[in-house]
């Protein structure tokens, strides 16, 4: 039996996914990357294969994504979280159209063509609105867990709309908001569709093709997805683990390597 | 034209859109009347004649179709021309200025930059084009052009946006290309503009379907110039102290100069404004109650926010009396001149404000705080419109420093008010409002 | 001949002036350059200058393009202390207001000069009209820098000519994979020009072409690049460094002011006139949205592009309005393209690099 692994550092989070020559998964993990992106890429790759009861030696080919790629000399090859994301999304999901990932640094749409193909995508630019970052330095202010964004904006009985796009403008309308005692519930709804509306602007140079994948660590805030799903008017699937999606189509670029 | 397309327009006009109104007054009618605002005197009687007029002017366009010919315009183009063809005409820019007061700017700016365009365009274009994708408008429907009309007298950006319309509609864009004066006009832009309308005719010719009547367009062009003075002359009335309107109100009784004028509906509408303003005048009565400051505004409106600038500054007894931008349809009406009508036709847009030096600017902006009484001055920093923009930090240091006055630069957006921080602006108004109390 | 052996802007000007010669400083884009030269007056174009931002931003609102900003910030911190003349072609709104900005409120250290370039779509006026600009430029350079000399014009026609036919070389020899080097060679090259008198440019460019291997350099998919200026550097060496191979440009810097039919015989204003209205299409200049795509699809076609990528400049209005409508248009002819938001002042960076890197990989 030959394995292969995929490892996806992104700015944020560093995360791995080792795969059997079947496709099948065998282990995985998401750490942090921190200041060191090489140490990070390897410490991901080892909890992988802790998990997997493997060792590198058993490694047929590696396959580096994400950021920080060029600084995993471990890997054989580098190619970009585009193609990794659309074919890990495709492999968990055969019969995908877009994926919509939302990254701590960046957000992307991936239309897919045929067998996991990348047919067009969009990236957004400089700007943090539409990012994890924007909800990260939202909670901050708010005083409020990340984790339970999702959470309190689902419960939220109605929303307070967020006017300004950028991060910094933001940031002071959702303080004057608090001050004048809006729920903050409702004011996390709005954040929610700040972002959403930020990233469905996106999808519309390229267009929806069902089916809708989200990945990325804000497809596990379940507001957000939500409000994906009523913004686009199509149902929206997660992976069980969205972040490791990258990690994913790595593995398995590292496997079409091999071959 | 087809003949039922006619009949029926006409028919609107003489009964459907009467009944109409009389039918959305009888709703209104049962409506609680708004609390009146200590802070301003008694509003301006005129203001439901121009609700009527303007609405009565989107409505009926959706009727025109078929029964004339219709031209989407930029607010600088030489519509004189049109009008002695019977075009139906459109402003987006009005379109524009109306979505951002209904606060629905962001909404249709999300909608163009669904299609690709940035959201760093001028929103008048954006939430056009946004409109023209998603069909949505707070003025019911906007009727397809048959034609476009331009001129660059304002900016290069209406070419841009135009330019994208005659791409997906396939339809002929006119271009009335008027050279920027970095100095003084020259003989030579006077002659391209005169050939250009020259060559303008015949194309017009085509797209109305029918010749050109020098009568008509001369009798047109006299109606619109006395408009545009008329209008002139309604602003003058806010030399007086207490000025008997305010430029928040002046903003919004443009809308027949820039978009109706050589018609006689806004020259009738004139007449009543003037005529009440100068009742007011006489009576001393004030668009704000206590008028112990006057202040000039520099750029477009912030339409989103009229409202409650209006208030903001009443509540603290100052007033704006003057405006570069409300002026920009009175100032330079003066050259029109019928016994030379191509060249005083190409000095008249020509010599428009946005299409001339900064030193120009500056000298205007003296003028008008000195024939204004002004005490102050309010810059808007309009995202949308680089032409109007860039350059006012150095015109608000030079003319304040001239004169002596405080001044004081907002960052904000005609209508995407997603790029415009409540909180930054009021912070930089408060500190003005200290400067000029302690002034 | 080799990129190391051309003289950089900097040296090159403290030359020339050394020298006594006169200079112009020249602000985008599109301007006639001859009239210049047969003034004797080298012009130093001004697109982007790598200066950090400071002085500039007290006098502009960040939403102005970073073009904008390094002009003025080069002009603040005294890079234009030394030329006889400044000229501001008018190309759009912001270099419009830039040029009075300058002139009315800055007292700059050199004259203003000022060249209107006629919008399209272009009236039958605009050729006399064209003439009559050149005319004024020609007696406002007069004023400056002295009467040009006898035959002086017909001279730097004639280097326009030289140029024209160079510059066309390059392009041809580059589309038809017979010139092997990489964009950031390519276009230090062709950037020479900006700066360098045609006396001193012709014979380095011709050296190169007669040196330039035809084979050697990036393999990869080949792109058109659209856009303003081949900008900031670093740009141009991701490309190369991604294996990627620009086969043609449609930048308005480069071939849409470079590649148009040299100048004719007849009276050398009205042959200026006529290379103006002959130019390629382009938005600053107004051309239709038809016109712009059925040449972009010309130039993609015969490079054998399979992809255009776009570099657009933050906040460039000209080129951000055409660019939705291109995409479209392109991707109807089988041509994806790549959006790429950049300052000149600024490299662009990992974010960007991958998302060339994932449109090479969408390609093959
Ligand atoms: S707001 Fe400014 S840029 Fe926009 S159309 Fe008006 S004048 Fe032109
Ligand atoms: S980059 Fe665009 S906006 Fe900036 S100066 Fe050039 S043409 Fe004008």
């Amino acid at each position: 039996m030959s394995y292969f692994a995929g490892i996806d550092v992104g700015s944020l989070s560093s995360d791995a996914a080792v795969i059997d020559q079947d496709g099948r998964l065998k282990g995985w993990s998401v750490t942090e990357t921190g200041p060191h992106s090489t140490n990070a890429a390897e410490a991901a790759l080892d909890a992988a294969l802790t998990m997997a009861g493997l060792s590198r030696d058993e490694l047929a080919f590696v396959v580096a994504t994400g950021y920080g790629r060029a600084a995993v000399p471990l890997a054989g090859k580098k190619i970009t979280e585009i193609s990794c994301h659309a074919l890990g999304a495709y492999s968990l999901f055969p019969d995908v159209g877009t994926v919509i990932d939302i990254g701590g640094q960046d957000s992307k749409v991936i239309r897919l063509g045929e067998n996991g193909r990348v047919a067009d995508f969009v990236m957004n630019d400089k700007c943090a609105a539409g990012t994890g970052r924007f909800l990260e330095v939202m909670a901050a202010k708010l005083g409020v867990g990340l984790n339970d964004l999702g959470r309190l904006s689902l419960a939220a009985g109605g929303e307070v709309s967020i006017s300004s796009v950028c991060t910094v403008f933001a940031e002071s309308e959702v303080v004057s908001l608090v001050a004048k005692n809006h729920p903050i519930d409702q004011v996390i709804k709005g954040l929610h569709r700040s972002v959403v509306n930020r990233v469905a602007a996106m999808t519309g140079n390229i267009g929806i093709k069902p089916r809708v994948i989200m990945s990325g660590g804000v497809a596990k805030n379940a507001g957000v997805v939500a409000l994906m799903s009523e913004r686009l008017g199509v149902d929206i699937s997660v992976p069980e683990e969205p972040q490791i999606v990258g990690a994913l189509g790595a593995a398995l670029m590292a496997a079409r390597e091999a071959k | 034209m087809s003949l039922s397309a006619k009949a029926r327009m006409q028919f609107m006009k003489d009964l459907g859109f009467p009944a109409m109104l009389s039918l959305a007054k009888a709703t209104k009618g049962k409506r609680k009347p708004r609390k009146a605002n200590p802070d301003f005197g008694p509003p301006l009687k005129c203001a439901a004649r121009l609700k009527e007029i303007m609405t009565r002017h989107y409505y009926l366009s959706r009727f025109a179709p078929g029964a004339r010919p219709v031209a989407w315009v930029t607010s600088g183009a030489p519509v004189e021309l049109l009008r002695a063809f019977d075009f139906y005409t459109i402003y987006p820019e009005n379109h524009g200025a109306l979505c951002g007061a209904q606060k629905m700017g962001p909404e249709l700016c999300v909608a163009a930059e669904e299609e690709g365009y940035s959201p760093d365009l001028c929103s008048y274009a954006r939430v056009d084009l946004g409109h023209f994708f998603s069909g949505k408008t707070p003025a019911g429907k906007l009727p397809k052009p048959d034609l476009l009309f331009c001129s660059n007298n304002i900016c290069q950006t209406v070419v841009y946006w135009y330019k994208v319309l005659a791409h997906r509609l396939n339809i002929p864009l006119v271009l009335f290309d008027t050279p920027f004066n970095y100095g003084e006009i020259t003989e030579a832009n006077i002659a391209y503009m005169k050939d250009q309308i020259l060559e303008m005719i015949p194309v017009l010719e085509k797209a109305a379907g029918k010749a050109f009547n020098m009568e008509r367009f001369m009798r047109l062009a006299e109606l619109s110039k006395s408009t545009s003075q008329l209008w002139g002359q309604c602003l003058e009335t806010m030399q007086t102290r207490p000025a008997p309107m305010t430029i928040f109100d002046a903003f919004v009784h443009l809308a027949p100069v820039v978009s109706l004028r050589g018609l006689p509906v806004a020259q009738d509408y004139y007449e009543i404004l003037l005529a009440e303003l100068t009742d007011r005048v006489e009576r001393g009565i004030g668009a704000i109650t206590n008028e112990k400051k006057r202040l000039m505004w520099d750029n477009i409106a912030v339409w989103y926010k009229v409202r409650d600038f209006s208030e903001l500054f009443a509540a603290r007894g100052m007033n704006f009396v003057a405006a570069t931008y409300t002026n920009a349809w009175a100032e330079t009406i003066k050259h029109l001149d019928m016994s030379h009508p191509w060249e005083s036709l190409a000095k008249t847009y020509s010599l428009v404000i946005l299409n001339n030096n900064l030193e120009h600017r500056l000298g205007l902006m003296e003028k008008m705080v000195r024939e204004y009484a002004v005490d102050g001055l309010v810059v808007h920093s309009a995202r949308s419109c680089k032409p109007y923009s860039l350059g006012q930090y150095d015109l608000k240091r030079l003319l304040s420093h001239r004169l002596g006055i405080p001044a004081v630069v907002i960052e904000a957006d005609i209508t995407d008010y997603r790029f415009f921080s409540e909180e930054q602006a009021l912070t930089r108004l408060e500190a003005f409002f200290e400067a000029l109390e302690a002034a | 001949m080799s990129p190391a052996q051309l003289p950089s802007r900097g040296d090159y000007f403290k030359q020339w002036r050394g020298g006594g010669g006169k200079v112009c400083a020249v602000f985008p884009a599109q301007y006639p350059k001859e009239l210049l030269w047969a003034h004797g007056v080298l012009p130093m174009e001004v697109w982007d200058p790598p200066l950090a931002p400071a002085r500039a931003q007290g006098h502009l609102q960040p939403y102005i393009c970073s073009v904008v900003r390094q002009g003025l910030e080069l002009l603040l911190a005294g890079g234009m202390d030394e030329v006889g003349a400044i000229l501001f072609p008018h190309t759009c709104d912001s270099l419009q207001n830039l040029a009075s900005l300058v002139a009315d409120y800055l007292e700059p250290p050199a004259p203003s000069l000022f060249f209107y370039n006629p919008k399209a779509p272009f009236a039958a006026a605009a050729k006399g009209f064209y003439v009559s600009q050149l005319q004024a430029l020609e007696d406002d350079l007069a004023l400056i820098f002295g009467p040009a000399p006898e035959g002086a014009m017909e001279q730097a026609l004639e280097w326009s000519r030289r140029l024209s036919e160079l510059y066309a070389r390059a392009y041809a020899r580059r589309a038809a994979g017979e010139l092997g080097v990489g964009a950031a060679e390519f276009y230090r090259l062709l950037r020479a020009g900006e700066y360098l008198h045609p006396q001193d440019y012709i014979p380095l460019l011709e050296a190169w072409l007669n040196e330039a291997p035809a084979q050697g350099g990036p393999q990869g998919q080949g792109i058109l690049l659209s856009g303003v200026l081949p900008s900031p550097p670093d740009l141009m060496e991701t490309l190369d460094g991604l294996d990627l191979r620009v086969v043609h440009d449609d930048l308005l810097s480069m071939s849409r002011r470079l590649l148009y039919p040299p100048p004719g015989k007849g009276g050398p204003l009205e042959a200026l006139a006529d290379c103006f209205l002959a130019m390629p299409p382009c938005s600053t200049r107004g051309s239709s949205l038809s016109e712009r795509l059925e040449w972009l699809g010309g130039l993609a076609q015969s490079g054998g592009a399979q992809g255009v990528v776009f570099s657009v400049v933050k906040f460039c209005e000209p080129e951000l309005f055409d660019l939705p409508e291109l995409r479209r248009g392109l991707k109807e002819a089988g041509l994806p393209s790549l959006v790429l938001e950049v300052d000149v002042n600024q490299e662009v960076g990992g974010q960007a690099a991958t998302r060339l890197e994932a449109f090479g990989e969408m390609l093959s």
